[in-house]
């Protein structure tokens, strides 16, 4: 069997909007890092690497939803959890010792440059990949 | 890039956003006039994308082409994408997507123009 009930679930209904949200972040941040980094890497090394791992890390999990199957769900559950650990160290760091960031990355200041999307995005994306991997373990 | 334009993509978009969020709460799929729609869009913002670009290739450079290109290309891209992604969805999910989309283009727009007009 190729593909699961649930496997099916993942990228569609609700799953579809966060695939789309994901994908648009994962370009936003890659697009951002890899130029910062390209044309300016000596002001703020640390915040453009930041940036561009970001970016990689949304489109592993963009790519992992929307795949959808057992394995890639487990790659977006620990891209999601990264993304969640991420948003707030890198958040909290950039509030208590701005000097270690002097450049925003899209983690800075939980993502307030993002509507704090960075900050729900991880959130919703757990939600949904444990709704669905309960629903395909029943 | 020209304002009216601009303005006009704006305007389209954010038209499109409000409409596919009606679709959404009313638990409808994605027809084709919300198609339809997107392609009036997108024909609106390749419009912007040949006039920037004929521009650029006139001589006239934005401050920071690279980012600019990057982003001109961003726009163009993405209502064909998103709409795809959303047609393939036949539940209220695939309004949603369009909807996402329509509100983040306008903010796309204002990048833009910034990066074509500084303001200092």
């Amino acid at each position: 069997m190729s593909e699961t009930s649930a496997a099916r679930t993942l990228r569609t209904g609700p799953g579809r909007v966060l695939v789309a949200v994901y994908a648009v972040f994962a370009l936003a941040a890659t697009a951002r890092g890899g130029f910062q980094l390209a044309t300016k890497f000596h002001e703020a090394p640390l915040a453009y690497t930041l940036s561009l791992i970001a970016g990689v890390i949304y489109l592993v999990a963009a790519i992992g939803l929307a795949r959808a199957g057992r394995t890639s769900r487990l790659v977006a559950l620990v891209s999601c959890t990264i993304e969640a650990v991420g948003v707030l160290v890198v958040g909290a760091a950039s509030v208590f010792w701005p000097a270690v960031f002097p450049d925003d990355t899209v983690w800075s200041n939980f993502g307030s440059g993002y509507l704090f999307i960075p900050l729900v995005l991880p959130a919703l994306g757990l939600w949904w990949i444990l709704r669905v991997h309960r629903m395909d373990r029943d | 890039m020209v304002d009216w334009l601009t303005m006009t993509v704006q305007m389209v978009s954010l038209a499109m956003a409000g409409w596919c969020l009606v679709s959404t709460f009313r638990d409808q799929p994605m027809v084709v006039p919300h198609l339809v729609g997107m392609g009036v869009l997108w024909l609106l913002v390749l419009g912007q994308v040949a006039v920037s670009a004929t521009a650029m290739i006139g001589g006239d450079m934005p401050t920071e082409p690279v980012m600019f290109v990057s982003y001109l290309a961003t726009v163009a891209l993405l209502p064909p994408a998103c709409a795809v992604w959303g047609f393939m969805e036949r539940s209220k999910w695939g309004p949603a997507v369009i909807a996402f989309a329509c509100l983040i283009l306008p903010v796309l727009f204002v990048r833009l123009e910034q990066l074509w007009n500084p303001v200092v």
